[in-house]
């Protein structure tokens, strides 16, 4: 019998058809969404230098990419909640695939490639509940829908693969909303998690933090290659609480929470909207579109520093620092302490910058 | 309206255009020069004073009008958070301090007598609830506070305090002046990475207004005003001192001041609109907002609260609108 751990492993095996790669769009490193001047939607391939190395149509706003590993392709989902996700060929701009979200499921707005990427791990809810789906879909088929596992938490955000290539790392955000109007139905009870979760759907650990941080959402994730997690969280509770946006975490281990003194924490809003380790590993660092500021911190979780820019959201792992992106069209490389604008599009950049593997 | 800005509301009516090579200054140095800088300096002067003032006699009854006097200043600036202000202004205004750090740091202090209130170089490491203009207002109007006798404890915290905030705000008036100001006036220019083009020196400016105001109306207002069932009066700012109303006088009058130097062409509406503040806040009996449950008198509070936002919808069609300034893209958005 065919079972959904070998079906899984065969589709690993498999190798990947030789298809066009990046190469063929101008090496981009990061995509991006952004919307542009006459209010049309698109998605952006930058080198590591801010340079344009190409710029497709987007029927949508979006909220994060996430690209194939080998070929010019990649994976927009459209904002929470959302019903479809769309499979873009980088080099025409086509969409080669629709994805479809299962009757009673939209997808979080984030998604994963397996390293070779034969399978896509979609983060999903279900409508009634908003418990966590993992949603797989066989790319080598054309994107077919395989099965889907829970989560292991409520309103699940973003899902990174783990350097092991084998689990799932998932930021469970707690929150539970209105399968129609998106109300936030569970704040005074909400318990976000960072689960661990093996490619059969088995938890591997689950991460709570203290009971007085449980309306800090955890939605976003960074990845360290020895397996380093940076998890960045929103504050649905009191204002003014400047409660920690940042932990870091890895397995087996307890959580280190990264603190801001308290002046610089509260211009954050209790917000982060993303998270990026730079270039070496050896710092970390969030960003608040809210406070239009970004945090460093070390890989011990001690305060480095904050950068000041309007509406800063966009981060990524740049070499020897982070590139970041703002609503305004700037990109800015950060090193050490130092900014430096690099240029400002004619854009202005969405949420998330995303760094293409490799 | 001149050259300069048509050229400048030309470039930002399209404000995702990249800028210009070399950008006009549309308004920022005259807010600079007219508004901020004067502002800080003000301020600076008044808290100098105020802290002489305490080292010739600590008492509350004289040190209340040099304080007074103090907040006058800061509040033609106070709502201002970016460069040194971004995170230099909480410290000299810790509000709303809904869980009461303000008192319970000040009580420690002085229950236990501890030396950092003797020091006010080491007092800049105190919680922010013990710094600045408000743990001041407790100790010269709260009767839990204000009673203490010359030589105490309390008095030399009280000069402490008063030197720590001279020093603060001789600090943000150099950063202001020195290093901040040349941010904003080479906005656009290479190497800028706060501000990439003119016109975001000019957003971050205008943004400061709008925010605010939106502050003046839904906290300084909101928040003492609670819900029709359940009004909160010893929620408002500064009520201690009875300067609540004149906080949201001043501090609008502030942000209108700061718009007008921004925008050198005429802002009709919104002089009217301030104008007609400053009129509906004569109903108002009680300036510390202590009747706000009194059925009239919080209709004359919300009133108020109205105009205020009044304010702000002009000052965002006659400045916001002409320069085609968009709410922030990813900052509205969430997720």
């Amino acid at each position: 019998m065919t079972t959904r751990r070998t079906f899984l492993a065969s589709l690993l095996a498999a190798s990947a058809a030789p298809a066009t790669g990046w190469a063929a769009v101008g090496d981009p490193t990061y995509l991006a969404a952004a919307k542009q001047g006459d209010g049309s939607f698109v998605l952006v391939g930058l080198r590591e230098g801010g340079e344009e190395a190409f710029r497709v149509p987007l029927p949508a706003r979006g909220h994060a990419a996430c690209a194939h590993p080998t070929r010019a392709e990649a994976v927009g989902f459209a904002r929470r909640p959302g019903t479809y996700a769309l499979v873009i060929d980088c080099i025409s701009g086509e969409v080669l695939h629709e994805l479809s979200a299962p009757q009673g499921h939209s997808f979080n707005g984030h998604g994963a490639f397996s390293a070779d990427g034969t399978v896509l791990f979609t983060s999903e809810q279900v409508a009634e509940g908003s418990a966590g789906r993992v949603g797989i879909w066989d790319v080598e088929a054309g994107y077919t829908r395989v099965s889907d596992f829970p989560t292991h938490g409520l309103g699940p955000h973003e899902l990174r693969l783990m350097p092991d290539g084998q689990s799932l790392v998932i930021a469970n955000g707690g929150i539970q909303t209105d399968a129609f109007d998106r109300t936030k139905l569970n704040t005074d009870t909400m318990q976000p998690n960072l689960s661990y979760v093996g490619f059969d759907g088995t938890l591997l650990e689950k991460v709570e933090l203290e009971p007085e941080l449980h309306e800090n959402s955890i939605r976003h994730l960074a990845l360290r290659p020895d397996g380093l997690v940076g998890f960045c969280m929103q504050w649905q509770g009191e204002e003014g609480a400047a409660t920690p946006l940042l932990g870091l975490h890895r397995r087996g281990e307890a959580p280190v929470l990264c603190e801001a003194p308290l002046g610089d924490e509260l211009v954050m809003q209790g917000y982060a909207g993303s998270v990026a380790f730079a270039g070496e590993g050896r710092e970390i660092a969030i960003t608040s579109p809210r406070g239009g500021r970004m945090h460093r911190f070390s890989e011990t979780g001690a305060f480095l520093g904050a950068v000041s820019r309007t509406d800063v959201c966009g981060l990524a792992t740049h070499e020897g620092g982070y590139m970041a992106s703002d609503g305004l069209g700037g990109l800015i490389l950060v090193k050490g302490e130092t900014p430096t604008p690099l240029r400002r599009a004619d854009v202005a950049w969405d949420n998330h910058l995303v760094r293409i593997a490799g | 309206m001149t050259y300069r800005l048509t050229l400048c509301a030309a470039l930002l009516a399209a404000p995702l255009v990249a800028p210009l090579a070399a950008p006009a200054q549309a308004g920022v140095p005259e807010a600079l020069s007219a508004h901020i800088l004067p502002g800080f300096a003000g301020f600076a002067q008044a808290t100098e004073t105020l802290a002489g003032a305490a080292q010739a006699d600590c008492t509350a009854a004289s040190l209340r009008e040099p304080w007074m006097h103090a907040f006058d200043r800061w509040n033609a600036v106070a709502d201002i958070h970016i460069g040194p202000s971004e995170t230099g202004a909480l410290p000299v205004a810790f509000w709303p301090d809904s869980r009461g750090f303000t008192p319970k740091t000040l009580t420690r202090l002085i229950t236990g007598e501890e030396e950092v209130g003797r020091d006010p170089v080491a007092y800049a490491d105190v919680s922010i609830a013990a710094r600045g203009l408000y743990p001041l207002e407790f100790m010269l109007y709260d009767p839990d506070f204000w009673d203490y006798e010359p030589g105490s404890y309390a008095c030399t915290l009280v000069q402490t305090m008063t030197r720590d905030l001279a020093r603060q705000a001789a600090a943000l008036d150099a950063g202001w002046e020195e290093q901040f100001a040349d941010v904003l006036r080479t906005a656009g220019q290479e190497g800028n990475a706060t501000y990439m083009g003119e016109d975001e020196a000019v957003r971050a400016l205008y943004t400061q207004i709008l925010t605010g105001l939106e502050f003046t109306a839904d906290t300084r207002l909101g928040r003492p005003l609670g819900t029709f069932e359940r009004p909160r009066p010893t929620r408002a700012e500064a009520w201690r001192s009875g300067r609540s109303l004149r906080n949201v006088l001043q501090d609008s009058k502030g942000a209108y001041d700061m718009a007008a130097a921004l925008a050198d062409w005429d802002l009709p509406q919104s002089k009217a609109a301030l104008d007609r503040l400053y009129e509906l806040a004569e109903r108002v009996e009680e300036p510390s907002f202590q009747a706000v449950d009194d059925p009239s008198e919080r209709l004359h509070v919300e009133i108020l609260q109205q105009q205020v936002r009044a304010l702000s919808d002009a000052l965002e069609l006659e400045i916001g609108l002409r320069l085609g300034i968009q709410p922030g893209f990813n900052s509205g958005d969430g997720d």
